[in-house]
């Protein structure tokens, strides 16, 4: 059926059907009055953590699950990832079980706090994950250098992440969750524990990973945090859903108006202000105010610039300052690596190569178009929402574009690896669809 | 078999960086050496390579066996205490796939450590006679009741049943039975004092004991009789006079070969060595002892009293299988340990292990203790604790020391039946049922 899809793909080159498109895609995650009662020693039945619990969540959406502490948020992930055994209904995750391995190679998972092995290294644990998921050598060290990368972790990858801070082991625990390049990943409090900057690039790479196609679910209880990057929310409470939809429509107060312009004269004001008097309205004027979050990185990369680095400022680097020396170096390494592992792929797949770099360089029309059609889960609906909402809530983007681009060139690798190597069935269909 | 792999390999590194192996290590590292100085036992030089090869291998042994329970345990425990275990079973690994690796990393440090130390071992009691210079006839002795290993025969039990019935039968009629003495206990007595009179001989009299398929490789060899003298009455100098005649009987007149009287301390094991020509080409050969009249007492052998041994293999391949039977040891304690972790936490299935693994080294004492006690309780005991003693493994029954010490033959069939129960029956069991119930575990099950 996919496959079928890809034909039709190539031959209508982007004016895809999106009927037909939505006719075969089912739920990312589904469940089904999942309930978990846990009971006491003598089986009786104490708390109903997660009470009949329908949950929808489309392909290649961010999905934010909130709640007070001990709502039943984890417990829901766990009972996905069959961790947990439900008391009663059902999940279905990627269209299968969560807790059969083949499923759970296309998920990314970060659990509350990093349960990480003390004793390994930051490189050494990458490599024992990247190992459980049968990723070939080359692969498996490509990736992990790339991650380390990302998640600003290069300078201290062989420190036993024992002795790493809470921020620290959250990265490390984030680029596990990336290492077989997922298409449903799953945070649980992704962003406990990091700084403003590390909350902040967390936040873009979920929002970069979603443009790419990735399904995201996460769970939180920091609000500003899931507001700024998911499409839809579902607040619990008590293991029960109190509130579901689209963050927009959530939070749209459809009675009310907003108007934004550059600063007025009083006399401006004044008329504006009868106006609106005329109209038997209420109005309130004053300046609109940056974010904290955006005043505080604003503030932090200022004194990068000028402060000379000390030894602190590259423990929490910014992802972008980190890759921007690297950049050249890594689309170099992606060529080597991938040259001997396209010969297993289908004859295609170099092109899918090329494609790539110059997605993230200077997109030209045709091979935006082709770089779309690359991507291995197809967008839809909700991502020109994000889009919009992502405009909407950061007035003021901090990020420079071209460390932007760097991201994208790892993200890329990450991508692109995974599909001519993995023999997992799933991945030869997706390495089809690249064609 | 990649992922079992990973999984192994992160065990191991899990056991050293943590340090759980690093104070096992030092201390044999440490303690051997010493022990090889000095430890002398009885002066001789052949007491004091028994006394480090029976202290050495018994304390490799006690404190491998204690490492890999820990290990064992420490790491499946550990990895669910600590929550590494979300992160590693929502990776694409079958759970019995995580048991399998946390198994193969245990069995393969343990199967290095016991590797390192019992090299040490070797090479120490190699070396020991070098180093003591020592003269020929501790060189002769050693090599022959140490540096080799022996098989042994012992006489056949000789059936006494008719006659204890014929005694009964005697005492019933002369009507001298015991009175409130039940006639199961009066048997067992007859039993015992007529097996006795038959290992007993009184001044002048000669005890013959015959021994059929004696094989000896090589006819100049030397065979011995291992013999250990009782006594009725303890002479004042606690010695005692004998004559051996060895040969074959069967022959008229009888061949055989008469040795110069004996003066041998009580209750002492001693050897007698005779040429292996002695011995008829069917591998027939009888020995007789002849309780001089120079002795005042009754002398008796006591059931463990009397053998004869022949080398049969050589000290290297003896030792070589005796820490193969450690090794299967610990093998059994690798996956006794997984499987306690699957449903307990660190510190019960800790105890729960350890309670095993010396209810095991003891087992023979246990099973005769509880076979002693549960007479009395019957079929309840026979079908509750038997069970589950005879579930375990018997360690002592195994214990490579006891033939090491005593130049004994350790041959492939013991070790093969070793390696059957404990490893193919036993253990098997347990990594079954290992997997089993790890496969349905909750793995972050909560109980309020």
């Amino acid at each position: 059926m996919n496959r079928e899809l890809c034909d039709v793909k190539h031959k209508v080159t982007g004016c895809v059907s999106r009927d037909v498109r939505y006719e075969i895609m089912e739920y990312a995650v589904e469940t089904f009055s999942l309930t978990k009662i846990f009971s006491d020693w003598w089986g009786r039945d104490k708390v109903y953590a997660v009470d009949e619990l329908d949950l929808q969540i489309r392909y290649n959406e961010v999905f934010g699950l909130l709640g007070p502490n001990g709502s039943g948020k984890t417990t829901t992930l766990k009972l996905l990832l069959g961790l947990l055994h439900p008391t009663k209904g059902k999940a279905v995750v990627l269209g299968g079980d969560g807790a059969d391995p083949k499923i759970n190679a296309r998920i990314g998972f970060l659990p509350e706090e990093s349960y990480l092995y003390r004793y390994l290294n930051a490189r050494e644990t990458l490599d024992f994950y990247g190992r459980l998921f049968g990723l070939p050598p080359k692969v498996r060290k490509m990736r992990i250098e790339a991650l380390l990368d990302m998640v600003g972790l290069k300078a201290v990858a062989n420190r036993p992440v024992g002795t790493f801070s809470k921020g620290m082991t959250r990265r490390i625990g984030l680029a596990q969750a990336l290492i077989n390049d997922p298409d449903l990943l799953i945070l649980d409090e992704p962003t406990t524990g990091l700084d403003p900057i590390g909350t902040r690039q967390i936040k873009d790479l979920i929002l970069e990973l979603a443009k790419r196609g990735k399904t995201i679910l996460l769970s939180s209880h920091l609000l500003a945090d899931v507001e700024d990057v998911c499409d839809r929310i579902s607040i619990l409470y008590g293991g029960k859903i109190q509130a579901e939809g689209q963050v927009r429509d959530l939070l749209l107060q459809t009675n009310k108006m907003q108007i934004t312009t550059d600063t007025l004269s009083d006399n401006a004001v004044e008329r504006i202000k009868k106006l609106i008097k005329d109209e038997h309205a209420e109005c309130e004027i004053t300046s609109p105010m940056d974010k904290l979050e955006t005043f505080f990185i604003k503030t932090v990369v200022d004194a990068q610039q000028q402060a000379q680095p000390t030894s602190g400022a590259v423990s929490t680097t910014d992802i972008s300052d980190f890759l921007a020396a690297e950049a050249v170096q890594e689309s170099i390494l992606d060529k080597l690596v991938s040259a001997p592992v396209s010969r297993q792929t289908p004859a295609d797949s170099p092109k899918t190569e090329q494609v790539v770099p110059v997605e993230t360089s200077e997109p030209k029309s045709d091979d935006k178009l082709l770089s779309e059609l690359s991507k291995p889960v197809k967008p839809t609906q909700p991502k020109p929402v994000a889009h919009d909402r992502q405009i909407e809530t950061q007035p003021v983007e901090t990020e420079a574009p071209k460390s932007e681009e760097v991201k994208k060139s790892i993200l890329d690798q990450l991508t692109d690896r995974s599909t001519p190597q993995n023999d997992d069935g799933e991945q030869t269909d997706k390495s089809q669809k690249q064609k | 078999m990649r992922i079992i792999w990973a999984v192994a390999t992160n065990t191991i590194k899990q056991a050293i960086r943590m340090k759980i192996a690093a104070v096992f290590i030092v201390l044999l590292l440490v303690l051997l050496p010493v022990m090889g100085v000095s430890m002398t036992g009885d002066g001789t030089l052949k007491g004091r390579l028994q006394t480090f090869v029976s202290y050495g291998l018994s304390l490799t042994n006690l404190l491998l066996c204690l490492l890999t329970v820990i290990v064992s345990i420490y790491t499946l425990t550990n990895d669910i205490q600590q929550r590494q275990i979300y992160t590693v079973i929502t990776k694409p690994i079958r759970r019995y796939q995580l048991i399998l690796g946390k198994l193969l990393g245990v069995a393969l440090l343990s199967t290095v450590l016991l590797t390192l130390f019992s090299a040490i071992i070797y090479a120490i009691t190699i070396y020991t006679p070098k180093i003591y210079d020592a003269d020929k006839s501790d060189l002769f002795q050693i090599d022959n009741e140490f540096f080799t290993a022996r098989a042994s025969l012992v006489p056949p039990q000789v059936d006494v049943a008719e006659e204890v019935l014929d005694a009964y039968k005697k005492l019933e009629k002369g009507d001298q039975l015991p009175p409130d003495m039940p006639r199961r206990e009066v048997m067992a007595e007859l039993t015992r004092r007529i097996q006795l009179r038959k290992r007993a001989a009184v001044v002048g009299e000669r005890l013959v004991w015959e021994f059929d398929n004696v094989k000896v490789l090589d006819p100049n060899e030397t065979v011995f009789i291992r013999y250990k003298y009782d006594v009725a009455i303890s002479p004042p100098d606690l010695v005692i006079y004998g004559r051996w005649d060895v040969g074959d009987i069967r022959q008229v007149p009888p061949v055989f070969k008469t040795f110069s009287p004996t003066k041998d301390p009580i209750r002492t094991f001693r050897e007698l060595h005779i040429p292996a020509s002695m011995i008829a080409e069917d591998g027939y050969l009888a020995v007789s002892f002849l309780n001089l009249p120079l002795n005042d007492t009754t002398v008796i052998f006591p059931p463990d009293g009397l053998e004869l041994l022949y080398k049969a293999d050589t000290f290297t391949a003896n030792f070589i299988r005796g820490v193969l039977l450690i090794w299967l040891r610990l093998i059994f304690l690798a996956v006794l340990g997984l499987l306690t972790s699957t449903f307990l936490s660190f510190p019960v299935a800790i105890l729960l292990s350890l309670c095993i693994l010396f209810t095991a080294t003891f087992s023979g004492f246990c099973l005769e203790s509880f076979d002693y006690l549960g007479e009395n309780l019957s079929w309840i005991y026979f079908y509750t604790v038997r069970p589950i003693i005879l579930l375990l493994p018997q360690f002592d029954k195994f214990n490579p020391t006891k033939f090491l010490v005593s130049a004994r033959l350790l041959s492939w069939s013991l070790l093969a039946e070793a390696a059957g129960l404990m490893i193919c029956i036993k253990a098997s069991i347990l990594l079954l049922l290992a997997l089993l119930i790890f496969k349905f575990r909750e793995i972050a099950k909560v109980i309020i």
